[in-house]
């Protein structure tokens, strides 16, 4: 297990490499999700205010 | 059949119920592909023989780059079809690539300086490739920019459209700097076969990771674009529907 994290010594480039790779992966699909849901928030106070 | 199918793309309503349905399937498949590619790529794919383990780092920095252009390439052709046809769906989809290709041009950067470091000695050098690659991210940011200062949206989506398409200039020269210049970083890995640059068994992980962020990029684009058509068609009553 060691030796695969250690990945012939460059482990400690190619992990956060791979960290910030999918780590933006999912900041974005946290971040659309964030952006509808507020979206879909300002809709329905819109929707309220003209009802 | 007449070529009119795709008309429909431009209806706010149609692609607001496309975008909800189909995001979830492409983000499934995206998520077992990846997850699969992972796999062959750390542990399936052998070292190469010059760069050892510190190849692997192109399972995820190739996939962000083909990304970054990727995104790019369809914001400009978005902003285009909603220039030239007056399209509002167009204009929104332009809108809703800016965020994630912004962030794929970091990963993109931050990933190259991880590789590179081992293997030119620098996280940064000013490489062409890497400076056209930066300068991409500064027309990201430039794009999201344009839009947020200017109040009017359709003054918006044109400014900004006109950007979008200037700014296309830089995809050919990210994706030929390193054959036109002599640089650093390395030439497009392209061999396949008996004189392949890499093994069957190194390649197929990153196709496969290439799909994978490909079909990633849909689905979280389809759900940036239902937030951009809420905002938009704010007075539409077909907002009321779906809301409802």
């Amino acid at each position: 297990m060691s030796e695969f994290l250690s990945m012939s010594g460059y482990g400690r480039y190619l992990w956060p490499a791979f960290a910030l790779g999918f780590g933006v992966v999912v900041l974005n699909l946290v971040l659309a999700w964030s952006s509808l849901r507020s979206a879909k928030a300002l809709a329905r106070r819109r929707m309220e205010m003209r009802s | 059949m007449a070529w009119v199918w795709f008309h429909r793309f431009g209806s706010p309503p149609w692609v607001y119920g496309f975008a909800r349905r189909w995001a979830p399937w492409f983000g499934a498949v995206a998520g077992v592909l990846m997850l699969v590619a992972l796999y062959g790529g750390l542990v399936v794919a052998p070292p190469d023989y010059q760069q050892k383990d510190a190849f692997r780092i192109v399972y995820v920095h190739a996939p962000c780059a083909t990304l970054s252009l990727m995104i790019y390439t369809t914001m400009a052709v978005s902003a285009a079809v909603g220039l030239i046809w007056r399209i509002k769906v167009a204009h929104a989809a332009a809108a809703a690539c800016a965020p994630i290709g912004a962030w794929f041009t970091v990963a993109t950067l931050g990933t190259g300086m991880l590789w590179g470091k081992p293997m030119w000695g620098a996280y940064w050098v000013w490489d062409p490739r890497l400076t056209s690659e930066l300068i991409l991210l500064f027309l990201y940011l430039g794009y999201m920019g344009l839009r947020a200062a200017i109040e009017d949206p359709q003054k918006a989506d044109k400014a900004s459209a006109v950007l979008a398409i200037v700014g296309i200039v830089n995809v050919p020269i990210i994706r030929y700097s390193v054959v036109w210049w002599a640089g650093l970083h390395q030439a497009p890995t392209k061999k396949l076969g008996a004189d392949a640059d890499m093994t069957g068994d190194m390649v197929w992980p990153l196709l496969m990771m290439l799909l994978a962020f490909t079909l990633y990029f849909v689905a979280v684009f389809l759900i940036r674009l239902r937030a951009e058509l809420l905002r938009r068609e704010r007075t539409a009553t077909w907002i009321r529907e779906v809301l409802a």
